[in-house]
This record gives C-alpha cells, structure tokens and sequence, in this order.
C-alpha cells in the first residue's frame, strides 16, 4: 500500500511531467486536469484491493505520460500557442 | 539561433558522453524541429497569428490522444509485420494487437468483436454499408431511405444508386433538426432494404432517436445503418439495445488516428453485404486490402480510453459548452442555436448571429480555429444544406459558427474564445445599416427592397 506521501508525491510527478510537453498547451492542461481528477477520486476510495488496482494504473499512467512527453518536446511546433502568450493573469 | 542551436548540441554530446546519467534530459535538446522561437508571429495565407489559434472545431477531426500514440509506437517501429503472415513472430505479434483493437472498438459500442471490419474512415464504411446491403439484394429490394441532413457520402452513395436504378427517399427533418417518426414509417415500402440515419449530426450535433428508429426498423424488418462518426465514445451506444444492424465509425474523430474507421455488421440476425473491395479477401472477405495494424491499434486504443473517460468527458464538455453559450447570450442579442436545445450532443455548439456575414466574423476570429459548417463544404461560400433542411432562413444560415469543445478544451479558451466573438460580432454589427435599422425598430422582414 503507498502512504499518503508516496500519493503526494506520484501526484506531484504528473504536475511536473505536464510541462514538457513541447508547445501542446491543451495536452500539458489535461494531464493537469485528469491528474488532479483521478487522485480526487480515488482520495474517497476506501477498499484496500480498488487502490491497490488505482496505484498500479497510475503507475502505468505515468509512465505513458514520461514517454510521451519526450516525444511532444520532439516534435513540437516552432511557434508557441495563442495562449501561453496570452498576459499571465488572464491565462 | 545558431548559438542557441549549437550550445543545446554540445549539451547533448556532454550527457551521452559524460554524465552516465538518464538520456532523457539530454534527448530534449536534441529536437528534431527547431525551438520555439522568441518572436512569435506566425505566417501562412497572407495573415498574420500571435501563436498558434486554440482550437476549437473538433467535428472536423480531434488531436490524436497521447495515450493513443503510446498503443501505437511500438507497431510503427519494432513490430512492423503483416497481420496476415502466417508464417513467423512478426506476422503474430500484429495480428493479436489487430484482434485485441478489435474487441477495444467492439467493446465501445456492445457488440463482438467478430462483428467489427475495419476500414479506411467513416467514409468508406457508409459506402459499403449503403452500397453493399443495397447490391446484395438488389433483385428483390429495390428502395433505400435516408435523411436530408446526413452526411454527404451517405448522400452521394445513394445518388450513384439512383444512378443504377434504385429508389431513395430522401427524409426531411423538422425545425430542431429531428426526424419524423411518423414520416419515417410511413416512407418504409415492402422492397425497402435500408434505412440509414446519422446518430449525431456533424454541423449541428443534434442526436436522432436512435433506439426508436431501430425498433420501427425491426418490426418492419428493415436494415438499419447509422453514421455513427461523431458518436462513438462520445455518447453511449449500444447496437443491440437500439437494433442497429450497421453502424459506421471514424478513428479522428474520438482522438484516434486518420485513415482508419470501421464497420459494425450484426451476425445475429446475419447482415449480408456485397464488398466494394476485391483483392485478397481479408476482414472476412468484406473489405480486401491489408489491415494497417498501428492504425488499428490506434483506432482500438482510442475506444478503450474513450469507454473509460466518457463520463468525465461527457461532463467536462457539458460544464464548457454551457459556459460558452451562456457567455455568448449573456453579451449578444440576436444569437440562435441551430438543432434541438436538448436531444444534441453538447460538444457542438452551432449558433447563428443575426445581421452579421459569417465569413467576415470567420475571418475575424483567427486566433480561434473554427468553422461555418463541415470541414467538406466549408471551401464554398453557399449556405449549408444541413441548415437548410431545418428551414433556417438563408441570412441566418450565411452567419453559422460552429464551436466544438472536447476532451482537451480548457475553461481558458472557452473564456477566451467568448471574449473575442462578442468583440467582433459587436464590431461587425457597428458597421451593418441593417443592424442600425433594426436598433431604430425597423421590422427588416416587412421592408420591400428595389429591384436594381
């Protein structure tokens, strides 16, 4: 069973993977978005054998997620997009 | 540049040489296309971007998902063998990724995984669902019905039948873009061999009474086909609940790969079918060619994920859709919604602005990747055939926007996107007489304009 550090801390590896990326804003916003989704929900799980199944899927998650974030940074455009350029606050 | 370039190359010779460390840092200096550049204008046709434009206009096609170019990677690089051979590892390996992809695509609409051909698109499946039923019993059933706003494959598939004899009726919807049960009941003959209807429209998004019709078609033992290329994964389907006997579905448009679709045949009662295709008789002797594995792969990777996530996607782009609806209507009078405000699916979002020219507001929303319509028509300045056949007055059809929201859409954009519509409606309509006369309370409709 992972601790709730180990949670925090495999939570905080998504977070920082969706970065990468390349120039894909929305692709780095969802990573972002279903990261925080999937732990929200199995943050009200309780049966030991369903976060044991959660743990090992995110573990796979996140190792589709490391390899493709070299493959967008590759790949990715000469150009930003329209809004990463947007003024910080608004973005 | 140059330096910039040639320093990231020097740091990816010290990593692999020095460091002993991970390569994937020093992979990321290594790019196979230039860096982002500092300035950032873009140029292409004649206009200028700040950035590339958020997208909104997944009815044309979706990005592909990452989770799906990782199924695909390993068939595009290792394991590059013929699905058919027989005869070594290469040729196994990609026929159980081509079979596990086939029960994926099976699973998302509840059939089996042998009643699933893959195809080249949507496309070629509405060709061979209409072409083929219709030529297998051409001797006896000469009669086909479909509807005024399908998809103009199924359409042109229908007029080259006419072409050789047979009789189509062509259904017309009503207002919100639905068709008439009683009208569709009435219109089916005893030499009616097919009844094919669009699950999800791909210019207003409206969904048809898919269960409803399969009944009707059941009990009057008709085949039912339905274009089913904006609803696979994005609204429940089951082929068996609804008695759908065919059903047509595009990889791009539910984040897989394009280039690759497949058919749902029924076995149970048996569907039989000409095949359009002749050569070595592979998927069952219905669709001869060989079967691209990686984009199978894909295709099937594309459901397994969109089975999983429909729920929260269904509600990420209900939440999106809402707020750009409400955001445009709050700020703009004169906007309509095109289609059935209920039975639709939300991730399109087709409106029309009164006393505004679409292709001037087109145009002026460039930072925003939208269209007026189908991405097939939208080269021709003529008003869509789908809006028309709901009786949309022709002004309102010429100023159709269509917003599609997905699974990668973010609130941001959708803020964003409202912001610059209703700046340039409102700039647009500054500049309109029409809208001034209407401003004044002049009844536009009850004007007689002079000839010239």
């Amino acid at each position: 069973m992972a601790s709730p550090a180990e949670a925090r801390a495999l939570f905080r590896e998504f977070l920082r993977l969706s970065r990468h990326f390349g120039t894909s804003y929305n692709i780095k916003e969802y990573v972002r978005r279903r990261a925080r989704e999937g732990f929200r929900e199995a943050a009200a799980v309780t049966d030991t054998a369903e976060l044991a199944k959660l743990w090992e899927a995110a573990q796979q998650q996140l190792a589709v997620v490391r390899r493709q974030s070299v493959v967008y940074d590759l790949y990715s455009r000469r150009h930003k997009h329209a809004m990463e350029l947007l003024p910080k606050e608004r973005a | 540049m140059a330096l910039r370039a040639a320093g990231a190359g020097l740091r990816v010779w010290r990593a692999a040489l020095g460091s002993g460390g991970s390569l994937l840092p020093s992979l990321r200096g290594f790019t196979a296309q230039a860096e982002p550049v500092e300035e950032e204008v873009i140029e292409k046709k004649g206009i200028q971007l700040r950035g590339a434009p958020m997208y909104l206009d997944m009815q044309a096609t979706t990005p592909l998902d990452p989770r799906v170019i990782d199924a695909m990677l390993p068939f595009m690089t290792e394991q590059y063998g013929n699905p058919h051979s027989r005869t070594h590892l290469y040729g196994w390996e990609a026929e159980e990724a081509v079979e596990v992809a086939r029960g994926q695509v099976a699973g998302v609409i509840g059939a089996d995984a042998k009643e699933i051909i893959f195809t080249s698109g949507a496309t070629e499946s509405n060709n061979l669902a209409i072409k083929g039923v219709a030529g297998f019993f051409r001797d006896k059933k000469k009669h086909l019905i479909t509807t005024q706003t399908d998809h103009k494959c199924v359409l042109d598939s229908c007029r080259y039948l006419q072409q050789r004899g047979f009789d189509v009726t062509y259904l017309p919807v009503q207002k919100n873009g639905l068709v008439d049960l009683g009208q569709l009941a009435d219109a089916i003959r005893p030499d009616t061999s097919l009844v094919s209807v669009m699950a999800v429209n791909n210019e207003i998004g409206v969904v048809q009474p898919l269960a409803d019709i399969g009944k009707l078609c059941r009990e009057k033992k008709v085949f039912f086909h339905t274009d089913a290329a904006q609803a696979v994964g994005k609204i429940p389907i089951d082929v068996n609940a609804m008695n759908i006997d065919l059903l047509s579905i595009s990889g791009h448009k539910l984040y897989g790969p394009k280039g690759i679709g497949a058919i749902y045949i029924r076995r149970r009662p048996r569907v039989r079918l000409e095949a359009q295709m002749s050569g070595g008789g592979q998927e069952r002797g219905l669709r001869s060619g060989t079967v691209p594995h990686f984009l199978a792969v894909g295709l099937g990777a594309a459901c397994d994920i969109a089975a999983q996530e429909m729920q929260r996607d269904q509600a990420h782009i209900k939440r999106l859709s809402e707020r750009l609806y409400k955001g445009i209507t709050s700020q703009l009078q004169g906007v309509v919604l095109n289609g059935d405000p209920e039975a639709r699916y939300w991730g399109n979002i087709n409106l029309s602005f009164a006393y505004v020219e679409g292709e001037s507001l087109l145009m002026g929303l460039k930072d925003v990747a939208v269209s007026s319509g189908s991405a097939c028509t939208s080269a021709s300045l003529e008003p869509s055939y789908v809006l028309r056949a709901l009786g949309v007055e022709e002004d309102m059809a010429h100023t159709s926007i269509r917003f599609g929201i997905g699974r990668f859409t973010t609130e941001a954009e959708v803020d964003r996107a409202v912001e610059l519509t209703v700046q340039h409606v409102n700039k647009l309509r500054e500049m309109s007489p029409l809208w001034e006369m209407v401003q004044e309370g002049i009844d536009l409709s009850k004007i007689e304009w002079a000839q010239h």
